[in-house]
């Protein structure tokens, strides 16, 4: 924390200037390399390279000096620009989530980038760039917890105090904080169960095995390697595949989730903590929250395993994770701690409403005629071009397989209304339990598509301000999809019965 | 005050008119909105299917002149045939959505019907409003007509009414405006 400029004016740590240059530094990384190599292959002498350093430091300078930010008044300020000045202004009881982020090089420096949510969109969104972790921490206890940094524990900060009053006299330090979940180093097994895992592992695969076809031209090793893996029988490199595909997934499950710690404070802010290299802490106001999201996966059901997520308002979607309140675990752990979060036993676990026949015949037409067609396409390949007649042997298996997806994917739709809350629930490969709190639903929608018409089902869509924005009963008769609207919001069905 | 109803149409042509077939949507316990749009939203929606269908055209003018093989056959038949599917969307579309776009307002809540191969039911509690717009296009402007957007704090939940008549869409605007004002809290 820097000095104040009065009027309660904070400013960004110092430090933050190391950081700037070479963040930029990394950026361009690719860039500079370009310049090295075709500097070597040249006889200039030339360094007007160097040049751009002192503009990198005077452009850090120049944003630590007009950057400054201050609570005042019920409102976070954040003020920035030479030229151009920009105030961002939101206030207090608007802030919804708050992350400290910090990746390796601010770890080094004690330093921590915060990001201030105050709504769905992105430029609704408040950063800090970079604060010393302390000075995040107290100024995430102002914004959100909105006490007297005395009770923190940490020393007071700088800025003007913000409003005690509605505070109770005996609150409790932080100490006191619930732990709801702490990582157990064995789930990391799971890791290459989930597709976000695969995906990521599949993403580095595909960008090292390029760069090794570069390299492979002259360094023997890997033409060794590579020659030695194509004269390996088939399954031999499968199970190779799948070994690399699994390690590389396991590191980004560690990477991401390492220290992995959900807590929750007396005023029932949900805090979470994790990553082994990035540190990322989140805090998301309870008042905020509009639901859970049981994820369970293809691969997690085959084992017991889950995944849960928050809904709320303010945490963006392509955020990373943020969301997450329990990383890929035993359901004998999520459930519980779902419970904890909302203790409603027949929404989190209780049985759901089958949608009936006419859904289930619209999931296997979905997944039936697509494979209908692939096959349809294979046969014609054999006929027509010649192609391989092994290829046939996928005909059944693709029949098969469209058959047990579509009958899987009836068999996760559902609904249930509890006293609290709408549960919904489908998908098979990706399927999703979505526990949604009546009073966080703002709006409803009744779609029906030509041929859900003709057969009397509807997508019943509850609108929120919280996560996906939308949750969808889908393919339910359409005389139940007004049965849950009438039982969620009497008040309004009754307007217009 | 502003009480049930408030907002009557303007239009002759709003009252129920009787060939009209009531949907399959109908038949549940919701009862249809009460209001239908202007009997000129078909205009104005038959206008911008014959843009749709100029500019799918205008494609095939384009084909016609660049390609130089010797057999016009091929033109035709396709020409033929986007010009019947046109034809038959400019004709069809409008009437349908016609039949389909009812909408009501009551002191707290607004439903609306809307769509044609796809419809959809929306309600919104007027507790939950955030931002009310009328909007007029060009070919609305012409023919006196305008649309209403009501936000809601959800992305997914804007409600939207096409084809008003202008005074009424105006009436709406007001009347909305002034139920959300009396509601506090951020709506979410």
């Amino acid at each position: 924390m820097s000095e104040d400029g009065g009027g309660g004016w904070r400013r960004l740590d110092a430090r933050m200037l190391l950081v700037h240059p070479l963040e930029t530094l990394v950026r361009f990384l690719p860039a500079l390399l370009a310049i090295l190599v075709f500097r070597a292959s040249s006889d200039g002498s030339d360094r007007w390279e160097l040049y751009a350093v002192p503009l990198l430091v005077a452009f850090g300078v120049l944003r630590w000096v007009t950057t400054r930010y201050r609570i005042a008044e019920g409102q976070i300020e954040l003020r920035r620009g030479l030229f151009t000045k920009q105030t961002t202004t939101a206030r207090l009881d608007k802030v919804r989530t708050i992350d400290l982020t910090a990746q390796l090089h601010h770890r080094v420096l004690g330093l921590a980038k915060v990001e201030i949510s105050t709504a769905g969109g992105q430029h609704d969104r408040l950063v800090l760039d970079s604060l010393s972790v302390d000075a995040g921490r107290r100024l995430r206890a102002e914004l959100l917890h909105r006490v007297d940094p005395a009770v923190t524990g940490l020393p007071a900060p700088t800025g003007a105090p913000v409003a005690v009053d509605e505070v109770p006299g005996d609150a409790p330090v932080p100490a006191d904080d619930e732990l709801l979940v702490r990582l157990d180093p064995t789930w990391i097994r799971f890791a290459p169960l989930t597709v976000t895992g695969l995906a990521s592992a599949v993403a580095i695969v595909g960008f090292v095995s390029q760069g090794f076809s570069r390299f492979s031209q002259e360094r023997s090793v890997f033409r060794d390697g590579a020659s030695w893996v194509s004269r390996a029988p088939w399954w031999v490199d499968v199970l190779l595949l799948l070994g690399v595909v699994s390690l590389l997934a396991v590191g980004a499950y560690v990477l991401t989730f390492w220290g992995f710690r959900l807590t929750r404070n007396r005023l029932g802010t949900l805090h979470t903590r994790r990553g082994l290299l990035t540190n990322r802490e989140t805090s998301i106001d309870a008042a905020r929250v509009r639901g859970l999201r049981l994820d369970e996966p293809l691969g997690l059901r085959l084992v017991g395993a889950r995944r849960l997520k928050v809904v709320t308002s303010g945490l963006l979607r392509e955020q990373g994770g943020s969301d997450w309140l329990c990383p890929p675990a035993p359901a004998g752990v999520v459930t519980p701690l779902a419970l904890r979060i909302r203790p409603d036993e027949a929404a989190v676990s209780g049985p759901l409403t089958p949608h009936g026949p006419a859904a289930r015949q619209r999931r296997l037409t979905r997944t039936v005629v697509p494979a209908a067609l692939v096959a349809a396409g294979l046969v014609a390949a054999r006929l027509l071009w010649d192609w391989h007649g092994s290829l046939l042997v996928l005909v059944p298996l693709l029949l098969v397989g469209a058959v047990a997806l579509g009958q899987d994917r009836y068999r996760a739709l559902g609904h249930a209304v509890t006293p609290d809350h709408l549960v919904s629930r489908h998908g098979s490969l990706d399927r999703q339990r979505v526990v949604l709190d009546r009073d966080g639903i703002i709006g409803w929608k009744v779609e029906q598509s030509f041929f859900q018409r003709r057969v009397g089902v509807a997508t019943l869509v509850a609108t929120t301000a919280a996560g996906h924005q939308h949750y969808d009963v889908v393919d339910v008769p359409v005389e139940t999809a007004y049965a849950v609207l009438a039982q969620v919001s009497p008040d309004l069905l009754a307007e217009f019965a | 005050m502003w009480h049930r109803g408030a907002v009557e149409p303007l239009d002759a042509s709003d009252a129920p008119d009787a060939p009209v077939p009531p949907l399959r949507v109908a038949e549940s316990v919701l009862r249809e909105p009460a209001h239908r749009v202007s009997r000129r939203a078909v205009v104005m929606w038959t206008v911008q299917a014959l843009v749709v269908v100029a500019l799918l055209l205008a494609a095939q003018v384009v084909w016609w002149l660049v390609d130089d093989a010797p057999s016009r056959t091929p033109h035709w038949v396709v020409g033929v045939v986007w010009l019947a599917a046109g034809a038959a969307y400019a004709v069809a579309m409008p009437q349908w959505r016609y039949r389909v776009h009812r909408w009501e307002a009551t002191p707290r809540a607004i439903y609306t019907q809307s769509g044609w191969l796809w419809q959809e039911r929306r309600i919104a509690p007027l507790s939950r409003v955030q931002t009310v717009d009328l909007e007029r296009g060009p070919v609305a402007q012409l023919l006196g007509l305008a649309s209403v957007t009501i936000t809601t704090a959800s992305a997914a939940g804007p409600v939207t009414i096409h084809g008003l008549d202008a005074p009424v869409a105006r009436e709406l605007v007001d009347t909305l405006t002034a139920a959300a004002v009396t509601e506090t809290g951020d709506a979410t």
